[in-house]
Order: structure tokens, then sequence, then C-alpha cells
């Protein structure tokens, strides 16, 4: 073959991919990018519900305002403490149920089956679920523990009890999300190292810790990394269960932009802390996808 | 295939165009809205127009009204407008002056309790709502309790006063005290004072406001200089930690008013200061333990006035309709019927009606309380202003910041609120 | 042999507490629907004869039925739209590497954004376009959702043992669309099949976006389950009766898509 041949067949290529892409990148074009440059230019502007228009500039006020903003702080901590929480114990228990269910044989489609059920149900449902089964009076978690002769617990009312309560209901929402991705990424190991250590005589525990831990660690930070930006987004449990309270306890970034919007009615500087956390959620993107890129 | 046929049908169904005989209105949940519901019947037969209402929590109002007034054709004909809402509402300009419909059809509108017109009625002069019933907070109290003679007599040693209707707030709170106790002796308090509703945003605010009118305090002064921190405020704030501490039940410092009210209406408490219209559900034996043993009474000092208006929206896509609605509902003959089977009243001649005192004798009382009721702030920012005073006072509640430097960050946010508003200046 | 059995044992307990501890809840409020509403509020729980009467009351409810089609239909209506788009960019991507790795990085990163932020200005721009309280907005609003994670999700589709399969096609002188429409869509079907589920899902359990665009004749069901929960007198048994409603199209979709479900979790980083 050819040069020429060779280069008028990539310039087909690149013209095919080109048209096959247009239309997806047009749309995403105009649904994403568009409205974030929206959101970039309003957030200069003292953009209200009651005043919707761009007519009064205003330069970084917003983000001053933003930054004076009281219980931002406050908020970002909260949401922080709720991601590392939430994903460091989901991990643990991931990780222990994908053991488990890679070293079964029986009922294993049953089990994976009912684990994969939290994961498609609505977060609304999952939230009114929850506050259902831990009403203090009218609720079957606290007629349990009274059986147990344990006095009854205010799940949503007191500050501490209410944010671990919205961490244990993410817990149970999402965590297998992390047992099934590293199942995937158990199953896939190879045997030989196992077999070698066992000829060494290794106990199982050290074949964990010095096999399946180093082999897994690709695996293990791609499904941190995804829980991480994922729970980042956490809006519609917060919402149903507890509005951000008692107090600022559950009051998570999503639901304080939120406020800011559709309470303060100020867009404008709802915007601008969107795009404070625009850029948070870019940065770990970055990172994330040059991980994954670098295990190729 | 039967079943996506169905699908297809009613989506077909759904987005066709509504009929112009129907007039689709937002409400709340509340048992106004009821006695409105059952009474529709009698309107559409009179003049063929439907109504259909959305019945919606209150939670869910406010960011449900906002898209909808925004855009130039709203889904919503008619809209009720909480008090919290008027100022905004106004100076975004969303409510269609109702002057001249008044005047047209010669509505009458001096029949309105002055107090509610000013609240959500008239804006500087302008009708853009009439009032459509009033929810001004009172103390209901055990009157069991407080007839009793043993009690007199027990209180009477304690405090050297006659155990009465309290009508200081240093008597209110010995009584709330008296009445804190271990009735069967488990080790346990059973029976509470009184019941705080200090859940975060709008039930701590608007219950707190009942505490510093209490003890003589204002949220601003004539001229919009907020004083939430007075030493008022602080004497309230401590008022209503202890209350969270020794005279409420435990959990009470995120209750919000139904939680308050069924904690009452199960015979666990002395006394309940909320909304009026809350009362008669204390006499309904399906929903309570108490029935005819409480007793409704103005708040100390005066209780907070709450209301509800009805508007048209300028989005309002059947305006005139809407109107011939507002004029049956408010009518004396249906504000009567309303009143009857339970309603809050916003009319003077309501109050004073001869059957609706006989059916309802607490009529009166609810008079004089919506009289001395106090006003709450209202300006471009009350929902804001709600959120971020809600959240201090909830921490003082909870203990989790001390009365004074909560209440500073109340006034400082009002403050700057105000001056957003061009209310004050820095 | 003792330790043995005990070794064997071990994952099960384990999966058995954890299983439990999943399928408790669900079973509640399977409980709770089943149940009339005088058992449903009662502590210590009564046990009565189940029926179907809240499900029937549910149906019966003009607006529950809204919201459902409401749902359905903005759900197919998102899928349709956006699975084609996906595929195309998304073949182009693995087979051409179109746009190189910044592309890719893009489309990733919509797929991470927090919905609150993309919400804002889509509410400002609806506003002005009047798309508010339709269902065109909403579908436009769930695309966002749609349509990077479909395009991230395909192209490990594309990549594989396809490729041969093509190259014999393009041999035997198919040009590149008819190659791709020909050859590798038909064989891809199945799985872009279950993508397309993952999409509806996807968009029918979206809340943030339904809760501020849409409005009273557009809402879905997560909004409408949300207004259900007011105050006093909260009537759980029908809550419950309408929130399995609401789970079940996905539970019954469950076993057509298990296969690749890893793979859309993942977004692609786990085969």
């Amino acid at each position: 073959m050819n040069t020429r041949a060779a280069s008028g067949l990539e310039r087909g290529d690149r013209r095919f991919g080109l048209m096959l892409t247009a239309p997806g990148l047009a749309v995403l074009f105009l649904v994403i990018i568009f409205p974030l440059l929206f959101a970039l230019i309003t957030s200069f502007f003292d953009y209200t519900l009651i005043n919707p228009n761009h007519d009064t500039f205003v330069g970084l006020d917003n983000y001053q305002e933003v930054l004076d903003e009281e219980y931002i702080l406050t908020s970002l901590w909260v949401t922080l403490k709720f991601v590392l929480a939430s994903v460091m114990i989901e991990f643990a228990i991931g990780f222990s149920v994908a053991l488990a269910l890679n070293s079964v044989t029986r009922f294993k489609n049953f089990y994976y089956l009912i684990l994969l059920a939290p994961l498609l149900i609505n977060p609304v449902v999952v939230g009114l679920l929850w506050r259902m089964i831990l009403h203090t009076e009218l609720g079957i978690a606290n007629y349990a523990i009274s059986l147990m002769n344990i006095d009854p617990v205010n799940w949503l009312g007191n500050a501490n009890a209410a944010f671990w309560t919205v961490v244990m209901v993410d817990i149970w929402h999402q965590f297998s999300f992390m047992a099934i991705l590293l199942l995937a990424g158990l199953a896939s190991l190879p045997r030989e190292p196992y077999e070698a250590a066992r000829v060494d005589g290794a106990s199982s525990f050290s074949c964990f810790i010095h096999i399946t831990l180093p082999l897994m660690r690709p695996v293990i930070i791609v499904a941190l990394l995804l829980r991480f930006v994922f729970a980042i987004k956490t809006f519609d449990i917060v919402f149903i269960m507890t509005k951000g309270g008692p107090g600022t306890a559950t009051d998570i970034i999503s639901y304080f932009i939120y406020r800011a919007a559709f309470f303060g009615l100020d867009i404008g500087r709802a915007s601008a802390m969107s795009i404070a956390l625009l850029l948070i959620v870019l940065a770990l993107t970055i990172y994330l996808y040059r991980y994954m890129t670098s295990l190729r | 295939m039967k079943r996506l046929l169905a699908v297809i049908i009613s989506i077909i169904f759904l987005s066709s165009p509504v009929k112009a005989e129907t007039i689709r209105l937002l409400m709340e949940t509340v048992p106004d809205t009821k006695y409105i519901q059952e009474l529709l019947p009698e309107f559409e037969k009179q003049t063929g127009i439907k109504v259909e209402m959305e019945v919606i929590s209150y939670n869910d109002m406010h960011a449900k009204l906002i898209p909808q007034l925004l855009s130039a054709k709203g889904s919503y004909d008619g809209i009720v407008v909480d008090f919290y809402w008027v100022g905004e509402f106004i100076k975004a300009g969303w409510l269609m002056p109702l002057d001249d419909l008044v005047q047209r059809d010669k509505f009458n509108t001096s029949v309105y309790v002055p107090k509610l017109t000013d609240l959500v009625g008239k804006v500087d002069g302008v009708q853009y709502m009439l009032p459509f019933y009033n929810y001004s907070m009172a103390v209901i109290y055990r009157k069991d309790l407080l007839e009793d003679p043993k009690e007199q007599a027990a209180f009477k040693a304690k405090y050297g006063i006659d155990l009465k209707v309290p009508t200081d707030w240093d008597e209110y709170w010995k009584q709330v005290e008296f009445f804190t106790r271990d009735t069967d002796n488990d080790g346990k308090k059973d029976l509470y004072g009184t019941v705080i509703q200090g859940q975060r945003g709008d039930c701590v605010s608007m219950q707190w406001a009942n505490f510093l009118y209490g003890m003589g305090g204002r949220f601003q002064d004539k001229d919009w200089n907020p004083t939430i921190n007075s030493d008022a405020g602080i004497k309230a704030m401590e008022a209503y930690r202890e209350a969270v501490v020794k005279f409420s039940p435990p959990g009470s410092e995120s209750f919000c008013f139904d939680e308050a009210a069924n904690v009452m209406a199960q015979g666990k408490a002395y006394s309940l200061q909320t909304f009026n219209i809350m009362f008669a559900g204390f006499d309904d034996p399906e929903s309570s333990k108490v029935v005819g043993k409480v007793g409704i009474t103005s708040n100390p000092g005066g209780g907070l006035n709450g209301g509800w208006g009805w508007a048209i929206p300028n989005s309002s896509q059947n305006k005139e309709a809407v109107w011939k609605f507002y004029q049956w509902v408010e009518s004396y003959e249906i504000a009567k019927k309303r009143a009857l089977l339970g309603g809050a009243p916003t009319q003077t001649r309501i109050f004073t009606d001869p059957d609706v005192i006989a059916k309802r004798p607490y009529y009166p009382i609810l008079g004089e309380i919506l009289a001395g009721s106090q006003d709450f702030p209202v300006f471009t920012y009350t929902t804001e202003l709600v959120e971020k005073m809600g959240l201090e006072f909830n921490l003082a509640a909870t203990g989790e910041k001390e009365p004074k430097a909560a209440l500073d960050a109340a006034n400082a946010a009002y403050r700057k609120l105000l001056i957003k508003d061009g209310k004050i200046s820095e | 042999m003792h330790k043995g059995l005990l070794k064997r044992l071990l994952p099960h307990v384990v999966l058995l507490v954890f299983s439990s501890a999943i399928l408790f809840p669900i079973l509640w409020m399977l409980r709770v629907a089943l149940t009339n509403k005088m058992n449903a509020y009662q502590i210590p729980p009564v046990w009565g004869n189940p029926n179907f009467n809240n499900f029937i009351e549910i149906f019966a409810d003009n607006s529950f039925m809204g919201y459902f089609v409401n749902s359905l239909s903005i759900a197919i209506g998102t899928t349709l739209i956006a699975l084609p788009l996906a595929a195309a960019m998304a073949y182009s991507f693995a087979r051409y590497n179109t746009g190189g790795l910044p592309l890719r990085l893009a489309v990733l990163s919509s797929q991470m954004l927090p919905p609150v932020i993309l919400v804002l200005p889509l509410f400002s721009l609806f506003l002005k376009a009047s798309l508010l309280n339709t269902q065109t907005g909403m579908i436009i609003a769930h695309i966002t959702i749609s349509l990077p994670f479909l395009a991230w999700l395909l192209v490990a589709f594309f990549e594989g043992d396809i490729v041969i399969i093509e190259q014999a096609a393009r041999i035997d002188g198919a040009t590149r669309l008819q190659a791709f429409l020909r050859i590798t869509m038909p064989i891809m079907a199945p799985g872009l099949l279950a993508a397309g589920l993952l999409s509806f899902i996807l968009s029918w359990n979206e809340f943030l976006f339904a809760l501020i665009l849409s409005g009273p004749q557009t809402n879905t069901l997560p909004v409408g389950l949300s207004s259900y929960q007011s105050h006093r007198g909260v009537d759980i048994a029908l809550l419950s009766a309408a929130a399995i409603c609401a789970i079940l199209p996905v539970f019954i979709l469950l076993p057509l898509m298990k296969k690749h479900l890893i793979k859309g979790l993942s977004l692609g980083a786990i085969k």
C-alpha cells in the first residue's frame, strides 16, 4: 500500500469519525457546555429570581459573598465528612462481601441479585423507606431495639445521630457498588501467585495482604475514586430525610447551593458556588482519568 | 399491547389543552382547604366552572410556585400566598393588583379584620390579595388540669398565686414548670409543661417568635433596625433552651408543628404554642385523647400573626374565572359555612355571627387572639431570613451555640438582608 | 476438619447478614403496602389479612397515574434520543479515536458533574425558552445525564472481536457506514439494549432535575413520591404501595441487563 492511499484512508477515517460524532457533540454542547458557560457568566451578575436577567454586572462580588457566607465551610466540612465516612465504610463492607461472594459457589447468583437490588432503587424511595423505619415512635427500628431493652434513638432529631443515620442509609444504598466492582476485580485475579504461596505454606491472611491487596490495587483505586465523585453528588437522601438539619449536621453542599438558589432566590451567588464546586470535581475527575488510562 | 395503548391514550389525554371552564389552584394541606373542597360542588353547579386544586405540603409550595410565577404562562390560575412571601412576590411583580376587579364588582373589602388586610390583603394601599384564613398563634392548654381544685391548691401553695388562664409570661412559665412531672413515679417524666417545636427553619422561627413577644421583645424597631439580640431576645432564648432541657419531651428540639401536636393530642403535655387552626383537631376523637379537655388563649404578650391570602398571579391564564371563584368563596354565605365546618375566619362579621358562635363558642376568643397578635418581619427576603435565623435558633435550642452568640448571628443576618432590600443603610 | 467447615461457612454468614440487611427494609415496605391503614401504624406490629387495596387506591388516583406516565414517557424519550447519538459517538471514539484523549475526558467529566451545578443554568434557560414544566424540557435535562453516560459506557463495547468482523466486511467492499450500520450495530444490538435499559433507569430514578424543572403537568414519580410525605396523617401504607410501584419496573428489567451492569456502574472502568 503506498503512502498516498494510506493518507487517503486516514482522511476518510477521520471524516467518517467526525461525521458520526458531530450530532452527539452538538447536543452535548447545547445541553451541557452552553449551560455551564451560562452559569459562569451568571456568576458575575446580580441575577436573582426576583429579577432574572443580566442587567447588573457585579464582577467578583458573588464570589466574595460566597467566601463571606457563614456556613459554607461548615457545609463543605459536612460534605467531606459524609463522603469520607460513607465511602470508607462502604469500602470495608463491600470488600468483605466481595471476598465472601468470591469464595462461595452455592447460592452465588441469589446473593448477587440481592446485592444489585438497592443500587437500582430510586433514592427518593430509599429516603422515604428509612424515614418510615426510623420514625421515633411509629417506626419498627425503635420498637426492635426496645425489645432488646435499649432506649429509643432519636435517629433524625439529634445532630450527631442524624449525620450517622444519613451515612448509614447511604451505605445501605451504595455498598453493593463497591462489592460488585471489587468482586469483578477479584474474579479476574490470576491463580498462579496463590498456588505458589500455598506451596510456600503462607496463611490465608498473609495471602490476602501480600497477593490480593497489591494485585487489586488498581480496581480498589478506581472503585474508591468513582464512589468519591458520586458521593459528592448526593442530594436526594438529605432532601428527603433531613433537609440539612438538625442544625447544620447534614447540610451537604448540593443542598446548600439548592437553598441559596431557591430560598435565597439568588441564582448569581448560587452559580458562583457551583462554579467553585465544578472546579473541585473537575480536578478529581482529571486525576481519576489519568489513573484509569495509566492502567491500560 | 392493551396497556401500551392505555399509556398512549393517557399521554394524549394529559397533554390536551385545559378547557376554558377549568381553573387550577395551588393549595396547602390544611383544614381550611378541606372545608372548601367540601363546598366546591356548589360553586361548580352555580357557575359551571370546574375547580382543580393541587394540594401539597407547605415545604414544597414555595419551590413549586416560583417557576410557575416566573413564566409567562403559569400552570396555576389562582394561588394562596403565605404572609412570609408577600414582600418577595410583590417586589418581583408576580401578583396582579385586584383593585379594578374589586371596584368593578363592588366587592366589599372592608369586612376583613384590619390586621389581616395589612398582613395578606393590601400592600402600600394596593389590594393584591383577599385574606383567606388566619393562623395566628395561641396557647392551647389542658383545661381539665387547670381547673382541677387539687392542682389549684398545690399551685397556690407553691407559687402563692392562683392557677388560672395565664395572662402574662411569668405566670405561664410557672405553670409550665409546675405541670412538668412524673405522674406514675417510674422515674421518667411523662407530663410536659410545653412542647418545643425547634426544627430548623420555619418551625423554630415561628415558635420562638412567641417567646420573644412574651418577653416584650420585637424583631426590629419602627425604623427597621433589627433588635433580635436585645435583652428581651436573650431572655427569650434562655427560656427556650430551658424548656428544651426541662419542660419539653426529648427530641423536641427537632420537632415541627405536627409532631408537637401529636404529643399534646396524646395527653402528654400541659400546653402547646401553636396555630389556632390546630385547635379543632384536639376535639376530634379519631386523632386525640384529650377531647373536651383543652382550652385556647392568647400567647402572653401576643402570639405571631399569620395568614394566607388569595391572589391572582400575573401568569394566570384564567383571571376572570378565578376572580369569580374568589368572590364566591369569600362571600358571607360561604365564609360562614366554612367557619361552621371549623375554618379560621378572616372577616369581622363571621367572628360575631350568632350561628357561628353557637356552633363554635370559642370563636370570640380566636378573635381576641388575632386582635392581640404581633407582626413577624415581612420584607423581600423573609424566606431567606427564616432559613438563616431558623438555623441559629435551632443551634441555640440544641445547646450547640450560646443564646447570645446565636442571636448576634441572627441579628447580623437580618441586618444584611435588610440592607440588601434597601430598608436600612449600612 | 472443624476449621475447614468454619472457613466454608464464614462467607455464607457474611453474605446472609448483609443480604438480610438489604432485604429486610424492602420486605417491610412490601408488608406495609399490603396491610390496611390502621395496621400500618401499629407498633408493635399487627399482622392482618394482606390485601391489594392500597395498590388499587394508588392506581385509581389520577395524580399517581400522571406521575407514572410522565416518568415512563420521559425515560423512554430520553433513551430513544440519547442511545443512537451515544452509539455513534462511542463507535468513532473506539474505532477512529476521534477527538483523542481530551474529548474522552470531556465526556467523562460531564458524567461526574454534580447535578446541582447544571440545574441552575438549565432552570434559567428553560425559563427563557418556556421549557419549564414540559416533557421536552425534562427530556433535554435527562439527556445531559444519559448521553455522556452511554457514550462513555459504549466505547468499550466496540473494542474487541468485532473489529475483525468489520475488517472482513470492509475487504468485501462495504463502506465505513455500511460496516457500521449493517455489521456492527446488529451484532451489538443486545449490548445496546442493555445500555439503553440502564439509561432508562437513570432517567426513571432521577430526582433533582425533576424537582426543579418539572411542574404540575410533568411531575415524575420521584417528585410525586417526595410530595406524599407531608405533615400529620402521612399515609405510610399508600406511600409504600406507591414506592413499590416505582421500583417494580426496575426490578423487572434487572435480569435483562445483569451482564452489562458492572460495566455500566463502573463507567466502563471494569469489564
